[in-house]
């Protein structure tokens, strides 16, 4: 039995060697020199860094990038991907909780990395410099014999509502429970080429990472700036003749959006996955209609369940009103529903989803509360300790097992793929001297993020401030000044008084 | 018409400095939400239809171009 995902990579070094694994706009890497490139990389990293704290990985969307995560884990080190272009006091509060050993880094991102390191008292490394030598065999073999399945991979972070982020951490038997039982389900094979949308430092990336791992595909990386350009990017996609995506779904609205399928169609494209938040019928039907032997999956789960929980097969052409289920379990999910009472709710009974099994996260990163308010024991099993995900959604179960998806119980919402805390917002917004008051409204329908707020503090100010404390995304697109924020009897903010003036439904 | 683009590209991101930027799309500074909104906003304002054979990094990357594109648009 695999208990490693260094074993898979192994593996596809052997069947695969001279098959293109990782390729990006400037350079396309077999799985061979993957294999040893990591190997060194790792060998130099495992002499260099006696702490075992996890290594932050500040570096750009290049295949050298997916390379040196696979060299912290021969390293013996969890690595941990900080986006370095998020706003500096975020990667701050990212460093505090993670105290990393290192940041392993590249030529091109040295400047921004280096100040990074400093804040974190912590040495830095170039991968450049670190790709010579031999393979240290005796040091990653010692490394090696001690890692079990349940060692940690990786640390994802992903939105807090207080504005600390939380680390998910992962094991290397959770991430292959789900890239097994996702590479299944998807038909994946040697011969298929991946499009990957992804960000690498987010976690809908570990398909495009390790899949190719397990199945000897290869992966692709779409450059960013194609998403914005759906031409270019169904032309390049043709051009690398891509056969299977697993995107966000904001991916797919965006394109449609901009009027994709226009004048240019997909011709190579087989098999679609998409998550992170409500497929629109209207834009679910282009895309059936555009590809009409494609095979389209709707997938649902939270980080803490490594990437997803259930998947649903859309097996008929959708229409525009239509809201799709979320399907059934994976493999080795145990899916599950719990009233407020704490006893499982019925067929046709709504509930709150809360996940078991082995694709349950570690916990959250050096963070004992958030870890036990939201990994708790399974109220349905009393004989033995079961440890269960409380995912915050709900959820009911049809008469013929298929799952759906039935909104939030608290205000965190999934803007654009991401995992957004209107509180968190509000928090950051509060934070600004000259906001008196404010409220982050979110309007699902056109994917937009209101602020009002009354104070003396200008729009465009307000704005700026906001950009160095939060994520792009998470930025409102639509900002209201008001004199005062309107009031209900008992003094708290009229919210939907709030949301007609913004014309959400 | 420069001036109200620009308005509207300042609406949108007050961050960036749309008088001087040459890059906007090729150097990663307008995200992919950014340019739906910016594309619905434009279309509406000046009556014109931008269609992906128009959204490319070099119709986009500046203000000037994304002006030129608008005229031209507009002149149809």
């Amino acid at each position: 039995m695999e208990k490693n995902v260094l074993e898979w990579l192994e593996k596809a070094g052997r069947l695969t060697p001279d098959n293109i694994a990782y390729e990006d706009e400037n350079t396309a890497i077999t799985f061979r020199q993957t294999l040893e490139e990591a190997r060194r990389i790792g060998s130099r990293l495992a002499e260099k860094i006696t702490d075992p704290a996890p290594i932050a990985v500040m570096m750009g969307r290049t295949v050298h990038t997916i390379v040196s995560y696979l060299a912290v884990v021969y390293s013996g080190h969890v690595y941990a991907p900080i986006d370095v272009t998020l706003p500096e006091d975020r990667v701050c509060k990212i460093l505090d909780t993670l105290q990393p050993s290192a940041v392993l880094t590249e030529n091109e991102n040295l400047e921004t990395a280096s100040k990074y390191a400093e804040i974190a008292k912590c040495p830095v490394f170039v991968r450049e410099e670190l790709n010579t030598g031999l393979t240290a065999w005796p040091v990653l073999n010692k490394i090696r014999i001690r890692m079990t399945e349940n060692e940690p991979l990786y640390i994802i972070f992903t939105s807090g509502s207080s504005g600390r982020p939380k680390g998910v951490l992962t094991s290397h038997h959770s991430l292959m429970c789900y890239i097994s039982a996702y590479s299944h389900m998807m038909g994946i094979r040697r011969e298929d080429k991946i499009g990957c949308q992804s960000p690498l430092d987010y976690i809908a990336a570990v398909r495009d990472i390790y899949v190719p791992l397990l199945t000897g595909a290869s992966d692709y990386l779409l450059p960013k700036e194609y998403f914005m350009q759906p031409d270019e990017l169904f032309n390049l996609m043709n051009e690398k003749e891509i056969t299977t995506i697993g995107w966000s779904t904001s991916g797919l609205t965006v394109l449609t959006k901009l009027g994709a399928f226009k004048d240019t169609g997909l011709k190579t494209l087989k098999k679609i996955c998409f998550s992170g938040s409500v497929m629109p019928g209207k834009v679910l039907r282009i895309w059936q209609e555009n590809l009409p032997d494609a095979v389209f999956v709707n997938q649902y789960g939270p980080t803490e369940a490594t990437a997803s929980c259930t998947y649903y097969r859309v097996d008929h052409q959708v229409t525009d009103d239509e809201i799709l289920p979320i399907g059934v379990p994976y493999d080795n999910y145990n899916v599950f529903l719990l009233k407020d009472n704490g006893e499982e709710a019925a067929v046709g009974e709504e509930g709150e989803i809360c996940v078991s099994g082995p694709i349950l996260a570690l916990g959250y990163y050096r963070d004992p509360e958030r870890t036990e308010a939201a990994f708790v024991r399974n109220p349905l099993v009393t004989e033995y300790p079961d440890r269960m995900y409380r995912t915050g959604d709900i959820g009911k179960y049809r008469e013929d097992g298929i799952l759906e998806f039935h909104g939030r119980r608290d205000r965190q919402v999934k803007h654009m793929g991401h995992r957004v805390e209107l509180d968190e917002i509000e928090a950051a917004a509060g934070q600004a001297a000259g906001v008196a008051e404010c409220s982050v409204l979110y309007d699902h329908d056109k994917e937009i993020i209101w602020l009002f707020y009354s104070g003396e503090m200008e729009k465009r100010d307000l704005v700026l401030f906001l950009r160095t404390e939060l994520p792009g995304f998470m930025i409102p697109r639509k900002v209201i000044k008001k004199e005062d924020l309107p009031k209900l009897p008992n003094g708290k903010t009229d919210l939907s008084s709030l949301k007609s003036e913004a014309g959400i439904q | 018409m420069r001036d109200r683009i620009l308005e509207i590209l300042q609406d949108q991101r007050p961050d960036i400095d749309f008088e001087n930027e040459t890059e906007l799309v090729s150097g990663g500074l307008l995200e992919s939400f950014d340019i739906v909104s910016i594309v619905s906003e434009l279309d509406d304002e000046f009556d014109i239809e931008i269609t992906p054979k128009e959204l490319k990094a070099e119709n986009f990357d500046s203000l000037d171009a994304l002006t030129k594109l608008v005229e031209s648009l507009s002149e149809e």
